[in-house]
């Protein structure tokens, strides 16, 4: 509405300039909205306005611009704005029941008292965010564009399935982005670095330095086209071939550039740090082994990949030295997150058991190591806190040239589990109707969105998603028809407790009832799966802030009967439920059996899965860890194993110590600031939410445990 | 007992054929996609994985697991044996999977 004025003020000739299609530049521009600037009073804008943005009639536009005339004209409004007249026929078309033409026309905004709170106040949805005006534009614009996305790209039954808390659209401040990301360095190796609209165009590096630069820039600008993490296939192993004629300190300097580099990337650009993963590997992945080498210049070596395991292994191993050393205060990284795949081949690779110490070394000291299983001829590329794609037999096809290995995650939508328990009131047909309605309604809120991905797609190098148009080997770098389709669950624990009276460890049956009911999910996404032919699967759903949004919303809507059931402490808001299939954080348990019945679940989830095994001040023996690593992968089910240690770090003196602390255990400052892992990567626990609080209290430590047999 | 089968799996029709798994007493679990009381079962044996390779799998009373067709035979002879039943000759004894259905 604000245009409007403006329009008229400035004359015909800016408004066609205005009105040409798909451009929008003059609406950033020349939006005006004082009073000042209304030198001329026309009605016949709003009219305008609602035929060009409604469907209603042109005689109920001109009745309505005449009645919020009148209002103006009163004199009951001493200062107009364009947001204010069209709130006023937003009003009008309210009255007389236009529900659908007041959606359409609605102005999408953030209130004076919001926008002070925000560019003051950090917000916590998102603990990778850190609170600078480059990320309090995110967020500003994340508000309008998640209500954009409710009002426009979601149905209303999907959409209010959201804002009631029976499911979280994931990410809907970014819904002009596909979710997450995974891929391979060789795209950049092949092809350089030749993006659309940049200022130059790089040709395929021909040095260490240079590739790990195209690698930083790219993820950057990946980070700015998907909502979350953007994964790595196996980055010591394309490294390789760049690294044969480097001594081992430049291969050590190369580890800590890509490591600093990644980790540093939150504070040059303000916004959210790049989420990035990189996968590893000991021995050379069986897929990979004959697959001819990319090296300097992007032209082929004359060797296959299964020649350079030995320069994959040293980079790998200065790798897991610098994660060891942590930053330049002795605190871990970050990101990137190092995935080590422990395979069957792993263990017969010369020197997997040096290495196998070296990297449970890292993650007693320093938390960095994640472990992901690959059993039988499972081969994935996981990502994010616990996300996975397993590679099909296509996949493998695509594996010769492996600059085609880019999968995507389009959205994730995460059902409220316990809520379903409260409606069912002890029914199973109920409760499984329930479960299956609710994912009819993901389901519904994925192909809107795919949609709407397509068509942003579709627009092709002058679309926003111009990065992901691009065609370097022939087709899209968003390969459209590989993306799954993420369905995330919080909360079985408690669904099981209300439903069935005792939580998923407390019994076996409930145990098993808690199978029966990802089972359900499981066989659910295998129907969308056949009648919608896009791909459906469950992922565990991270849920930094779901866990806890759900929480709070049962509480409104379910009142004394959420209450008893929520963890943590409602009283001081530190409300949540817990975390997707996790048993309960704070249940004293062996370690090694929560791995084992955790992992039960594990194989019903096919986009990834974790176990978190908390270790609070404890400094587990790395041969401890190690055995446990082995025979999580050789007895159980488990997909992936995290161990995560707490740490203090001064902000006075700047050392870091153990243990979660409320001084300084070298300079007792106050001014201390806690380090752990939220969801699935290691953040200052200053940036928290309310509920993950909550669970951090809550959480059991193996302090005992992993420690050095005779 | 329990054996985990599969719709239009061939393998696991031959056994149904020529064992009166019931009156065995060998509970039988269908796997099929209206089924999530059996994946459930399959997975609470930490099943799954070894499902989508083969099936059928069978499942003794102090839940240890056979997925090799040949030692479920012999185990359900065995069975048959016990319980003083006579197992029926399957038309076709073919330890592959001619149907190509033979996992999850």
């Amino acid at each position: 509405m604000g245009v409007i004025m403006q329009l008229q003020q400035k004359g015909k000739k800016d408004r066609e300039v205005s009105t040409v299609k798909g451009e929008t530049t003059d609406l950033a521009l020349f939006v005006r909205t004082s009073e000042e600037d209304i030198t001329g009073w026309n009605r016949h804008r709003i009219v305008e306005a609602l035929l060009r943005e409604t469907y209603i009639d042109p005689k109920t536009a001109e009745k309505i611009s005449i009645e919020v005339e009148n209002i103006i004209l009163s004199g009951a409004v001493k200062t107009v704005t364009g947001p204010l007249i069209r709130e006023m026929v937003n009003a009008k078309l309210l009255e007389k029941g236009l529900e659908r033409a007041r959606r359409m026309h609605t102005r999408l905004g953030v209130p004076l008292y919001d926008v002070d709170q925000l560019l003051v106040h950090p917000n916590k949805e998102n603990a990778n965010v850190p609170h600078s005006p480059e990320a309090t534009n995110l967020t500003l614009s994340e508000g309008i564009k998640k209500e954009y996305a409710l009002l426009h790209v979601y149905s209303a039954d999907v959409g209010d399935a959201h804002l009631s808390g029976d499911l979280h659209l994931h990410d809907l401040g970014f819904i002009d982005r596909p979710y997450c990301t995974g891929q391979s360095l060789e795209y950049i190796k092949k092809f350089g670095l030749n993006l659309p609209h940049s200022l130059s165009m790089a040709a395929p590096a021909k040095h260490p330095e240079v590739l790990l630069a195209h690698m930083v820039k790219f993820a950057a600008a990946l980070q700015s086209h998907f909502a979350g993490a953007i994964g790595w296939d196996a980055v010591n192993l394309f490294f390789a071939p760049y690294l044969e004629d480097l001594g081992d300190r430049q291969v050590r300097q190369l580890a800590q550039m890509l490591i600093f580099e990644f980790s540093q990337q939150a504070v040059a650009r303000g916004g959210q740090a790049i989420f990035s993963d990189i996968n590893i590997y000991w021995e050379v992945p069986k897929h990979f082994e004959n697959v001819p080498a990319i090296g300097p210049g992007g032209n082929y070596t004359g060797k296959t990949y299964r020649d350079y395991e030995d320069q994959a292994q040293r980079f790998a191993w200065a790798l897991f030295d610098v994660y060891k050393e942590g930053d330049a205060s002795g605190r871990p990284f970050f990101f990137p997150k190092p995935l080590v795949h422990i395979t069957e081949k792993f263990f017969k690779t010369e020197g997997h058991m040096d290495f196998l110490h070296h990297i449970c070394d890292v993650a007693a000291d320093k938390g960095n190591t994640y472990f992901v299983f690959d059993r039988g001829d499972t081969a994935k590329i996981s990502e994010c806190c616990r996300l996975s794609f397993k590679l099909e037999a296509s996949d493998f096809e695509d594996a010769k040239e492996p600059w085609r290995m880019r999968y995507s995650a389009l959205q994730n939508i995460t059902i409220n589990l316990p809520r379903l328990a409260y409606k069912a009131e002890g029914d199973d047909t109920k409760l499984f109707t329930l479960l299956a309605e609710k994912m009819m309604l993901a389901k519904k809120g994925h192909q809107q969105k795919k949609r709407f991905i397509e068509k942003l797609m579709s627009l092709g190098e002058n679309g926003p998603l111009s990065l992901l148009a691009m065609k370097c080997d022939g087709q899209e770098y968003l390969r459209l028809h590989r993306c799954t389709y993420l369905i995330g669950m919080v909360g079985l624990n408690e669904l099981v407790k209300v439903h069935f009276g005792q939580e998923i460890h407390a019994s076996d049956e409930a145990m098993k009832f808690g199978l029966k009911v990802i089972a359900h999910m499981n066989i659910i996404c295998k129907k969308l799966n056949e009648e919608t032919g896009m791909k459906f699967v469950l992922e565990q759903t991270p849920a930094e802030s779901t866990a806890y949004r759900f929480a709070k919303l049962d509480i409104a809507h379910f009142g004394e009967r959420a209450r008893k059931v929520v963890q943590g402490c409602v009283e001081k808001e530190n409300m949540y439920y817990t975390n997707s299939t996790l048993f309960n954080v704070g249940q004293t348990m062996n370690p090694i059996q929560r791995v084992e019945q955790e992992g039960l679940f594990h194989p019903l989830i096919e986009a990834g899965s974790l176990t978190h095994i908390w270790l609070g001040e404890a400094y587990p023996d790395r041969e401890a860890l190690a055995d446990f690593v082995i025979k999580t992968f050789k007895y159980t089910q488990n997909d992936q194993v995290a161990f995560s240690p707490e740490f203090t770090t001064c902000l006075d003196c700047g050392k870091t110590c153990r243990g979660l602390h409320s001084t300084c255990t070298y300079c007792d400052s106050e001014h201390v600031d806690g380090i752990t892992r939220i969801t699935g990567y290691f953040t200052k626990v200053s940036s928290w939410n309310k509920g993950k609080v909550g669970e951090l209290h809550d959480r059991y430590r193996n302090d005992n445990q992993f420690m050095k047999t005779a | 007992m329990t054996l985990f089968t599969k719709p239009q799996c061939s393998r696991c029709k031959q056994l149904k054929d020529r064992f009166d798994l019931a009156a065995m007493r060998v509970h039988v679990e269908v796997l099929d996609n209206n089924n999530a009381d059996s994946l459930a079962h399959l997975a609470w044996h930490s099943l799954i994985e070894t499902a989508r390779k083969t099936l059928p799998i069978l499942v003794l009373d102090d839940s240890s697991t056979i997925d090799d067709f040949s030692l479920i035979e012999n185990q359900l002879i065995s069975r048959a044996t016990q319980y003083g039943i006579n197992g029926r000759d399957s038309a076709t004894k073919k330890k592959n999977c001619p149907s190509g259905a033979c996992s999850l």
